[in-house]
Formats: structure tokens, C-alpha cells, sequence
């Protein structure tokens, strides 16, 4: 085997490569298909919670020479709470950045599963948003959803979006604990209790909220009344019966995006909850700050929750917290 | 050309054999390698807890000879729930390894660590005193 055939294979090669490589790709502008057509996109993000809004965009145009839009029909497999809503009004964003709406119909109606609006202007495209208030029946399964538009020709387009898992997290957002007044927070009921009112729901008292500035850093703190470091109750007299040992665990920068309302790409979901390991918990958490929070299992194991730090205020001894909570039986 | 072709694999094969034949370094069971360092201490030391923040209210006191660490926690640290960092001489590694989260609740019966150096040969057994800030 010589040189020269080497040599001529490679010039071969580099040539084809160079061809192939050279092949320029035309670029086609796409038709339109001249007909009815749509999309649709989720907004919202993170677990979809039961009395929250799922949010989608429905978009649907066809060509002005074939008619106009009728209506928009979303069909969801599980209807939705009567707050749920199609928007009647198409959105475009002015020079300022502001969306400006443009009525395009009668607000929606909903029926059954269905929430329609029929088009009064003579459109021949519009986005509308959908909201989707998730039941309470829907607690635990998933939703599907079929978009429709119609037009004026009788053209009809369908878009499927789904399945949704609606998870089983409930949430309560900016409960205000106060020291020595309504202090005691209950998992259960999702709510925050006076002495008095505790002493008649001994049972779902879970945690005891606490502002001290002795001893050095004790600050906010949040303290399971059955404590078996009663020290930690810094001189609080429980009501009769509240004596819960929960299990809480403490946790920095954990800041969901659902309890907290700011910028942070982070959700605690139903798996969060259930992958949980409490096993060695305590049951206190002293000196917690803004944007801190806390692992809590209910006594009896029949809750687990998320209790987040909005804020904190020392000079009115309050603190503003949001809290997500699972059902594990 | 067929000779040059046949020089050039003898002598990549002598460079194969060569290379395959020089002897490892060492190293200990847990695949770290062991070299002539007999430095055997702690530089410094970390306690973070379940919220991986620290918990120390001030810098731990080390004392290399006495082979003590003294630090103070802040009141109300979860005791069951800490994470102890150790920051070794060169080539030093700990025994028994922290995997986890470490229960430091029983402040009668200090927590022990051994350092032991380089060339694993000095062995030095660190105990940590924990005080609670009051």
C-alpha cells in the first residue's frame, strides 16, 4: 500500500466533506394554513394547589377572509370551583409596559365542567386567559383540559392540556402570632389562638410562639408544648390540656415561592412531605429570623407542615408566618 | 515502510509495558493517599446545625497538645441535630468518618475523633467539650 493511494483517498474525503459541508439550506417561509388555529400555554408554576389558580393563555386566530371567533369553551375533567374564569378581555402591552385589556365578550359563564365566552366584538384573533380555581373535590387527583374555539364559518380547533396533579398540600398564608396573646398555632385547624380559645382546643395546639429578650438569643422562637425542655416555655403558663409534643426540626433559606410570594424558583410539594425524615426532630426552634422556617410533625403523626418566617417584628413581639400543610393519613 | 511500520509498534509496546509497570502510590483502605506526612493536628473546627447555619458563639479553642476542642453554642442549638466539620493538617484524615448528622446531647461523655496523619503512622484522638451559651 502506497503513499499516493492514501493520499488520494484523502482528497476524496476532504472533497466530499467539503460538498456535503457547503450544502446550503434554504430557508422556507412557513405558510399558513388558512384556517382556524390555536395554542395554549400553563403560566403558573409550582404544585396547584386546592383554592389556588392554575393559569393558562389561550390563543386562537384564523384568517380574517374566513370569518371571525364565536367562542372559546375550556372543558375541565374536574370542574372547577365557581370562581374559575375565562377572561373576556384580550390583553396587549403598551409603550409603558402596562397590559391594557380589550373587551372582547360577555364575562364567562360557567357550566358544569365547561366556562365559555361568547365573542360580541368581530375579532378575527385573540389570547384570553383561563383560571382555573382548583376544587376541593379535585384535592388529590388530576385535571385535564380541552381549549375550543369557534369561528364564524363553523371551523372548530381543540387543544388538550393536562394531566394536572392537584396536590394535596393546604396552605394558610400570613397568620399573625402575638406573644403572650394569640400565641398558641395549631396545625389542624390552621389558625392561631388566644390562651382562652386554646384552652378549649387543647387538642390542636401544636406549637407555642414566643418573643423573649433574655436569655441572649432567644428572640422568636417556636416551642412544642409538650417541650421535654420546659425551659424553652420561658415562664408561659399553658392552658389547661395544651401539652402536644410535636416534632420540629429548623431550617434556613427554605423560601417557597407559594408561602413567601417573592422571586425564589423554590416549591415544597406533596413529596417533599412525604419523603420527610422527622425521626430526629426536636421539639423547639429557638431564635428564628425572617425567611427562616420549620419542619413541623403534628403528635399524633397526622400532619406534617411547613411553617415559613414572612417576618418578624421585635418591638410588637409578633411574627408574620405562612404555612403549607399535608394530611399523611 | 514496513519496517519503519514494525520499529514504531515495538517501541510503543516498550512504551506501554513501561508505563504499566511503574509502581502505584500507595494508598489506604479508603483509597487516600498515603504519604510522608507526619503532621497530625486539627487547624480548625465547625459545628452547623439542621439549618446548616453555625451554632458557635464564638471561634473554638483547639488546644493541639491537650488534644481538647472547647466550644460554646448558642442557647437553644438542638444538640441532636449537629454537623462537626474538622479542618486537618495536610494529608491528615479523620476516624470514625462523619457521614451524617452527630448527636452531641450527652455533654458528660464528650464525642471523640482521632486525626491521624499522612503517612498514617501518628495518631492523635481529639476530644470536643460543648458548653451551652446561658
Amino acid at each position: 500500500m502506497s503513499v499516493k493511494y492514501f493520499q488520494y483517498t484523502l482528497v476524496l474525503f476532504s472533497s466530499l466533506l467539503l460538498i456535503a459541508g457547503c450544502k446550503d439550506d434554504k430557508y422556507e417561509t412557513p405558510q399558513p394554513k388558512g384556517i382556524l388555529q390555536n395554542d395554549v400555554i400553563k403560566r403558573s408554576l409550582g404544585p396547584n394547589l386546592v383554592g389556588q389558580n392554575i393559569e393558562f393563555v389561550y390563543a386562537m386566530a384564523l384568517p380574517a377572509d374566513k370569518g371571525k371567533l364565536v367562542s372559546a369553551t375550556v372543558e375541565a375533567s374536574i370542574a372547577g370551583a365557581p370562581t374559575t374564569f375565562l377572561e373576556h378581555r384580550s390583553f396587549y402591552t403598551n409603550s409603558g409596559g402596562i397590559d391594557v385589556p380589550v373587551t372582547i365578550g360577555a364575562p364567562s359563564v360557567n357550566n358544569g365542567n365547561s366556562t365559555v365566552v361568547t365573542f360580541s366584538k368581530d375579532t378575527m384573533a385573540a389570547a384570553l386567559r383561563y383560571f382555573y380555581v382548583a376544587p376541593e373535590a379535585a384535592r388529590g387527583k388530576s385535571v385535564k383540559f380541552t381549549f375550543t374555539a369557534k369561528s364564524s364559518n363553523g371551523e372548530t380547533a381543540t387543544y388538550s392540556m393536562g394531566p394536572y396533579n392537584i396536590s394535596k398540600v393546604d396552605m394558610k398564608l400570613d397568620l399573625k402570632p402575638v406573644d403572650g396573646a394569640a400565641c398558641y398555632i395549631s396545625i389542624e385547624d390552621l389558625a392561631v389562638y388566644t390562651a382562652a380559645e386554646a384552652a378549649a382546643k387543647a387538642n390542636v395546639i401544636d406549637l407555642v410562639y414566643l418573643y423573649r429578650t433574655t436569655p441572649v438569643n432567644f428572640n422568636h422562637s417556636i416551642i412544642a408544648p409538650g417541650t421535654t425542655t420546659p425551659a424553652y416555655l420561658q415562664g408561659i403558663t399553658l392552658p389547661a390540656g395544651v401539652n402536644r409534643k410535636s416534632k420540629i426540626l429548623k431550617v434556613w433559606a427554605l423560601r417557597d415561592q407559594q408561602l413567601a410570594r417573592a422571586q425564589f424558583g423554590v416549591f415544597i410539594d406533596d413529596i417533599d412531605f412525604q419523603k420527610l425524615d422527622l425521626a430526629d426532630a426536636t421539639d423547639f426552634a429557638v431564635n428564628l429570623k425572617a425567611e427562616a422556617g420549620i419542619w413541623v410533625e403534628t403528635a399524633d403523626g397526622k400532619y406534617r407542615a411547613y411553617v415559613y418566617m414572612n417576618s418578624v417584628t421585635n418591638g410588637t413581639k409578633t411574627a408574620t408566618i405562612s404555612i403549607k400543610r399535608y394530611a399523611m393519613q | 515502510m514496513k519496517k519503519y511500520i514494525s520499529i514504531t509498534v515495538v517501541m510503543m509496546l516498550m512504551a506501554f509495558a513501561w508505563v504499566s509497570c511503574s509502581k502505584d502510590k500507595p494508598v489506604d483502605e479508603d483509597g487516600l493517599l498515603i504519604t510522608n506526612r507526619a503532621e497530625c493536628f486539627v487547624s480548625n473546627f465547625e459545628l452547623v446545625g439542621s439549618d446548616f447555619q453555625t451554632v458557635r458563639t464564638k471561634n473554638p479553642v483547639i488546644d493541639t497538645v491537650a488534644c481538647t476542642i472547647n466550644v460554646e453554642v448558642f442557647y437553644g442549638t438542638d444538640l441532636k441535630n449537629l454537623w462537626p466539620q474538622f479542618f486537618l493538617a495536610t494529608d491528615a484524615k479523620l476516624d470514625p468518618k462523619i457521614t451524617g448528622k452527630v448527636d452531641f446531647s450527652d455533654l458528660a461523655n464528650p464525642k471523640q475523633y482521632a486525626v491521624v496523619s499522612g503517612n498514617r503512622q501518628v495518631r492523635k484522638t481529639y476530644k470536643i467539650f460543648i458548653t451551652v451559651q446561658q
